[in-house]
């Protein structure tokens, strides 16, 4: 993605026209790797406006020199990271007071019946397993690409990638078991 | 797996796009901010994941305990381990040869031998 650095300069001095420009400019970017995590369209409009408002705060951090689209892509994907976290944490407080509702919240609507256990499963897999199987299989991003996103280590996504895929084909051959 | 692969196909065409006013809502939002003077501070701590937090936490509070442990026992302590156990059982003409005591001058140390043995 072509990218003014002039921009970055302008933003960091406090330019308003500069700050609308970068999100006119990358907001599409982040509402996708955003959709990735979350399915309903207010929680990723939530999240995109935290990003912006994380980005702006942290302007000042930003080398113009550096790739900014990648930088953005860490902010985006840590804030999605804790966002999935405190989503898993109320999840599961709601699986102990209240069944029925989270019940209702996790059935993948108008879906082949695969492709919702399938999604299921992904949704029940933990955030650190989970991010880096979607930015691979989802996103096409190389191992290196999310190493440097999610700030570890090439070999640390591999074992996650390989643990999650382990744990996914585990959930899903168990629920084929169960549905025969 | 086909089933996996075919999911993450279908989730490649499925994504959402900003609307037409989103850049004016964050514009509005970031103007709200800097009108009700809220500066957000970010340095190492906020750097940090968050779910890493508590983990350097603990290990900070660690550290913090053992330089304060440090602090406050004493480094060279008047005595070893070794000498404070087996102190009770030195006669004074013993902890000559055991402890690292200043030896006085030569007269002074035959007075003190001479002295004990008399004693005994």
């Amino acid at each position: 993605m072509e990218f003014d650095r002039e921009l970055i300069v302008r933003a960091q001095g406090g330019d308003r026209s500069a700050h609308e420009a970068i999100v006119n400019q990358f907001s599409a970017m982040v509402f996708r790797l955003i959709s990735r995590f979350f399915r309903m369209r207010e929680d990723v409009e939530d999240i995109a406006q935290d990003v912006f408002l994380k980005v702006f705060a942290r302007i000042d951090q930003v080398h113009p020199d550096e790739n900014f689209p990648g930088w953005l892509a860490r902010v985006t994907v840590n804030t999605c990271y804790d966002e999935l976290r405190k989503t898993r944490r109320r999840k599961e407080a709601m699986e102990t007071y209240g069944p029925e509702l989270v019940a209702e919240q996790t059935v993948a609507p108008r879906e082949p019946d695969s492709l919702g256990k399938a999604r299921l499963a992904l949704q029940r897999l933990d955030p650190k397993l989970r991010i880096p199987l979607v930015l691979k299989e989802v996103e096409d991003m190389s191992v290196e690409e999310i190493a440097k996103t999610m700030g570890l280590t090439q070999t640390n996504v591999k074992v996650r990638l390989f643990r999650a895929r382990k744990k996914l084909q585990t959930m899903l051959g168990g629920t084929e078991g169960h549905s025969q | 797996m086909n089933q996996l692969k075919d999911f993450f196909d279908s989730e490649r065409q499925k994504f959402f796009a900003p609307d037409a006013f989103f850049t004016q809502r964050v514009m509005s939002r970031l103007s709200e901010r800097s009108r009700e003077g809220i500066i957000e501070e970010f340095g190492i701590w906020e750097a940090l994941r968050s779910s890493t937090r508590p983990v350097l936490a603990f290990a900070l509070v660690l550290i913090l305990c053992f330089i304060g442990i440090a602090f406050f026992v004493p480094q060279l302590p008047q005595s070893g381990m070794v000498e404070s156990f087996l102190a009770p059982e030195q006669n004074p003409a013993e902890s000559f040869l055991y402890n690292d005591t200043e030896v006085p001058s030569r007269p002074v140390l035959l007075e003190q031998l001479i002295a004990l043995e008399e004693q005994e």
